[in-house]
């Protein structure tokens, strides 16, 4: 027994000092656990990431893979339906004639023609008005020239210049008051002759949908296969489209549907570039 | 065609009031307007060039006698009333001369009658010179402008 209180004293604080130093012992193994602990997560995070991005390029690859097949399979489904299968044939239109591409012609032209505003034919009579007065003034002009004598050089200037006025000047074309009436009868034959050439295009169309013919090369190429399921009313408007496009205008390319695009603004422009849209919606798969 | 530029000229005349009566005739609202303004336009090009040939006839020998003038007027001026600041209207008064005497009617329609301006312009000048020295060389330039405004317009 320890009868010395500062000894008793001294031993107690030794035995603290230890408590104390196993305490710190212990709160260090906790932290350095739980760091590690940290630590192997973040591993495995980022081991995830990594193998996420793996498998996207895998998917974009199989993708690619799977879009070539898809072209494969359509190219030679064309080949072998082609050994096979009669041919569609929308390039010859024996019963549409000249006559009706003319009068769908001529009606375009009569939609694009611009018509004269009356404040502008007004203008233009005005100025024909001003050209003829001018146009006989310089005839007067013209007719003392032949009796003036040959030393009045100053009247010979003066009457040379009122004839030089109206030489290099062009009279207006006088404002046609028919041309409104000849567009709209162009417009109406125009109308009525491709409500007649889209009715016999279409019927072929549908015709060969109905018998499973192969479509000429363009025509796929253009409008795809088939038609988009659901859409099958538009996807024949557009293909009776681009078929009278192809017989206005003349095209014959077996492969390209709507030919080079047209350089000069104006109704065949608008058409291309709405067929061209159009169709790039029923290939889309 | 006759050989009289007198006469050349009337006949273009004549051919012209043939032309206008046809032109008039059509008016300008007829389709061929466009094609008979064209022939009319010919003639009165003939005519003005005819009139130019008379006025070149008329007009060629005096031109010649007004620029012999001016280069002898030259001359005795340079040497009797001699000074270098002279000199320079003498000089510019001569090559006139000289441009006239190399072709005194000129090519252009209204040509002759502005070489005539342009060299009796340079004879005065020339005569001025004892007086104005120098400055006698504005009339000849004034002479020379007028010729040049006539011709071109």
């Amino acid at each position: 027994m320890n009868i010395d209180p500062v000894k008793a004293l001294d031993g107690k604080v030794e035995r603290l000092k230890k408590e104390l130093k196993s305490l710190e012992t212990r709160i260090d193994h906790a932290q350095t656990d739980a760091a590690h602990h940290q630590l192997s997560q973040a591993n495995q995070l980022k081991d995830n990431t990594r193998k996420l991005t793996k498998t996207n390029d895998r998917v974009t690859e199989l993708a690619e893979s799977v879009h070539r097949l898809e072209r494969l399979l359509v190219a030679l489904n064309r080949k072998v339906r082609a050994s096979e299968t009669q041919k569609a044939d929308f390039d010859d239109w024996p019963e549409i004639d000249e006559a009706q591409l003319a009068k769908i012609h001529k009606g375009q032209e009569a939609y694009a023609r611009r018509v004269f505003t009356p404040q502008e034919a007004k203008d233009t009579r005005k100025a024909i008005a001003e050209y003829d007065r001018r146009a006989l003034e310089a005839i007067d002009a013209a007719e003392a020239l032949t009796h003036l004598p040959p030393s009045a050089e100053t009247l010979w200037r003066k009457n040379y210049q009122q004839w030089r006025s109206i030489t290099d000047q062009e009279r207006p074309d006088a404002p046609d008051d028919d041309t409104h009436a000849k567009d709209t009868v162009a417009k109406t034959a125009g109308n009525e002759a491709i409500g007649h050439v889209r009715q016999l295009i279409r019927a072929r169309i549908e015709d060969a949908v109905a018998r499973d013919l192969l479509f000429p090369a363009w025509f796929e190429n253009m409008l795809g296969p088939a038609a988009p399921p659901g859409k099958a009313d538009d996807w024949l408007y557009t293909a009776t489209d681009v078929v009278l496009y192809r017989l206005l205008h003349g095209i014959t390319s077996p492969a390209d549907a709507l030919g080079p695009a047209p350089q000069d603004e104006g109704h065949r422009k608008t058409l291309h570039n709405r067929l061209t849209g159009e169709c790039a919606d029923y290939r889309r798969p | 065609m006759a050989a009289d530029p007198f006469a050349r000229l009337a006949d273009r005349q004549q051919s012209l009031r043939t032309a206008l009566r046809a032109l008039k005739a059509a008016g300008p609202g007829s389709p061929d307007f466009r094609s008979l303004l064209a022939t009319t336009n010919a003639e009165v090009e003939a005519v003005v060039q005819a009139r130019r040939d008379v006025e070149a006839a008329r007009l060629t020998s005096p031109n010649r006698m007004i620029a012999i003038a001016t280069t002898a007027a030259a001359l005795i001026v340079a040497v009797g009333w001699f000074d270098a600041w002279s000199l320079l209207s003498l000089l510019v008064a001569v090559a006139t001369a000289a441009s006239v005497l190399v072709d005194p009617a000129g090519r252009r329609v209204f040509e002759p009658r502005a070489r005539t301006t342009a060299i009796c312009a340079a004879l005065l000048a020339t005569l001025l010179t004892p007086l104005a020295s120098g400055w006698a060389t504005l009339i000849t330039a004034a002479g020379i402008a007028w010729w040049a405004w006539r011709t071109l317009k």
